[in-house]
């Protein structure tokens, strides 16, 4: 009786194991499939039966980066600057985003005041907006400004679209540092902008740092204000991808390196998020420290 | 509570002018927009010819979307998508997430690796699957083909599309749904379980009475999460069928995005952005109330 108990429980048990490998090939497959087709010759990108033994070919990297024999084409040095592009977009909007997180987050750790379940839900609503609905006023306001397809319009963007999430996190970090500290150094007589400054600031490093990551994930990966905004200047990367067809059709060689190009990055600051995830992913409501 | 008034007007100070900058950039990135977009969904305009200028349409736009058999097929495959998504993404989340909170060697490795997709950019996302769902060369219908299957027509079909659409919208979101229900699970205390065994209690039946009633609340935050980003969901499209075959693909975003941007209809586009964000704040207000009472408990 008990043993046929334990053996439909086996079964089960390797049933779910079965799927949970199933799901892990699903989930990693394709990632791995990129990396290996961005190694691949135009040829044997479209080889069939898809071939998993092959000689590298970095021709789609040389692209990307307009290196070696893709020097001097004209496909390759638009992909070079929008890569540039990316990196200056998402750095200078993760450091402002944060800046002013880091400020609004403070304040809403640490007082009470009129209006701040009111502020946080609207600082929460950029979260939940649809960018086409706001694009629409977004797309006349920036050639009004004069802020169309420039890096400075971009760099708003990134700023807006992560301010709020940086709030809600950096909150969440500040409400783990115990008021005490600032009390105490009140008592001996320093400002509450010392205490800030010397004394909590560096307690909430690591969150900082987790937040800027996530907020530089997320500008860096930002597509659809990118898409609309910016028309040859200042394509961000994503966007350069997605208009990376030449006159043979998609440039598979160079969207497959280019794609790796923008995983790459993305890789380095997850793995310095990944125990910070449920916190970041839902905007700061579960998973508090 | 008594400080003295030098203090409390710091703290006064130190509120307005760390807040005021974050205010500020919302208030023009965000209030002033939707005012906006609710003013010219009244007006006949195109951003196309500002000069000549706007004129009043009362609900004409609105009269016009509704009554548009192709704004209603917008929402239909929308409302496909998303159910059809969220529904993937809940169960295989649920499965993923249960299994993931089970400690076993190489269990932390294994749970950050199967989180990196919803990392990554739905741009790469779209053109990954594209190619690898290409019906002649794609690895997908050549590993279907290994298991005696015929091929498939991804992306030149529509109702093919859809799923494929929502195969991607899954691989990506799956582990957001896993990284949030992990988190449900392993905050259900251990003699709860301990009760259940000593009932004599089946993992089925513990499973289904206990570990999901108990973990409900999160993943109703996660459920309303995909609902709203699925329903708006933009990007995705764009890369991967670029809303074909035809039209079939478009999503109410997209519709939107067409109109306003490819035939400069600005005050119809105004008029379904509007529409658009009805349905996700009647969706963000259902969580933002959740999660109150979640807090009050």
């Amino acid at each position: 009786m008990s043993g046929s108990h334990t053996g439909s429980a086996a079964i089960t048990r390797w049933v779910m194991i079965a799927l949970l490998i199933l799901y892990t090939i699903y989930n990693l497959g394709p990632i791995l499939w990129l990396v290996i087709s961005s190694l691949k010759s135009r040829a044997d990108l479209f080889s069939m039966p898809p071939k998993l033994v092959f000689t590298p070919d970095f021709s789609g990297y040389q692209s990307v980066f307009g290196v070696g024999a893709a020097k001097d084409s004209a496909a390759s040095i638009g992909v070079f600057r929008s890569l540039v592009t990316s990196v200056l977009v998402s750095t200078i909007g993760t450091s402002v985003a944060v800046l002013l997180g880091t400020l609004a987050g403070y304040v809403c750790s640490r007082f009470d005041f009129r209006g701040k379940g009111d502020f946080m839900f609207f600082v929460l609503s950029t979260r939940m907006l649809p960018p086409v609905a706001v694009l629409v006023f977004y797309h006349m306001m920036f050639a009004q400004l004069g802020l169309a397809d420039t890096r400075i319009g971009l760099i708003l963007i990134a700023v807006f679209i992560n301010v709020g999430l940086a709030t809600w996190i950096m909150k969440g970090f500040f409400d783990g540092v115990p008021r005490e500290v600032e009390q105490i150094a009140i008592v001996n007589g320093y400002s509450r902008l010392y205490a800030f400054r010397k004394l909590v600031l560096p307690m909430v490093k690591g969150g900082i740092a987790a937040t800027a990551g996530f907020c530089f994930i997320f500008s860096w990966n930002e597509y659809a204000f990118a898409s609309i905004l910016t028309t040859t200047k200042a394509q961000t990367l994503p966007v350069k991808i997605s208009t990376a067809s030449g006159a043979t059709g998609i440039e598979w060689t160079q969207i497959c390196a280019a794609g790796v190009v923008l995983i790459v990055p993305v890789l380095i600051f997850f793995w310095l998020i990944r125990k910070h995830l449920l916190m970041g992913m839902t905007f700061g409501v579960l998973g508090r420290k | 509570m008594d400080q003295p008034l030098q203090k409390r007007s710091t703290g006064r100070l130190m509120i307005l002018g760390f807040l005021s900058p974050t205010i500020l950039l919302l208030l023009f990135m965000v209030a002033y927009p939707i005012i906006s977009l609710v003013y010219y969904s009244f007006h006949n305009f195109s951003a196309m010819r500002p000069a000549d200028g706007m004129s009043w349409a009362g609900l004409g736009n609105y009269e016009y979307l509704l009554t548009d058999s192709a704004i209603w097929q917008r929402f239909v495959f929308t409302g496909k998508f998303v159910f059809i998504c969220v529904t993937m993404q809940m169960i295989l989340g649920i499965f993923v997430g249960y299994q993931l909170q089970k400690t076993f060697r190489g269990r932390d490795f294994l749970f950050t690796a199967l989180m990196l997709p919803m990392m990554l950019s739905p741009v790469v996302a779209g053109f990954l699957w594209r190619y690898m769902l290409n019906s002649e060369w794609g690895v997908v219908n050549f590993l279907l083909s290994g298991i005696g299957l015929p091929k498939i027509e991804w992306l030149s079909q529509a109702t093919p599309a859809l799923w494929a659409a929502a195969v991607v919208d899954t691989w990506m979101w799956t582990p957001f749904i896993a990284l949030l229900a992990t988190a449900a699970f392993r905050g259900i205390p251990e003699t709860i379980y301990e009760a259940a065994e000593v009932d004599g209690a089946s993992p089925a039946y513990v499973f289904f009475r206990v570990t999901l009633p108990m973990s409900a609340p999160v993943l109703f935050i996660a459920l309303i999460l995909r609902l709203i980003d699925c329903f708006k969901q933009y990007d995705l499209f764009v890369a991967f069928t670029g809303g074909g075959p035809g039209s079939s693909t478009e999503t109410v975003s997209f519709a939107v995005a067409k109109t306003a941007f490819s035939y400069f209809y600005t005050g119809e586009a105004s008029a379904l952005a509007v529409i658009l964000l009805c349905i996700i704040m009647g969706l963000a207000m259902i969580l933002v109330r959740h999660l109150s009472q979640m807090g009050e408990r």
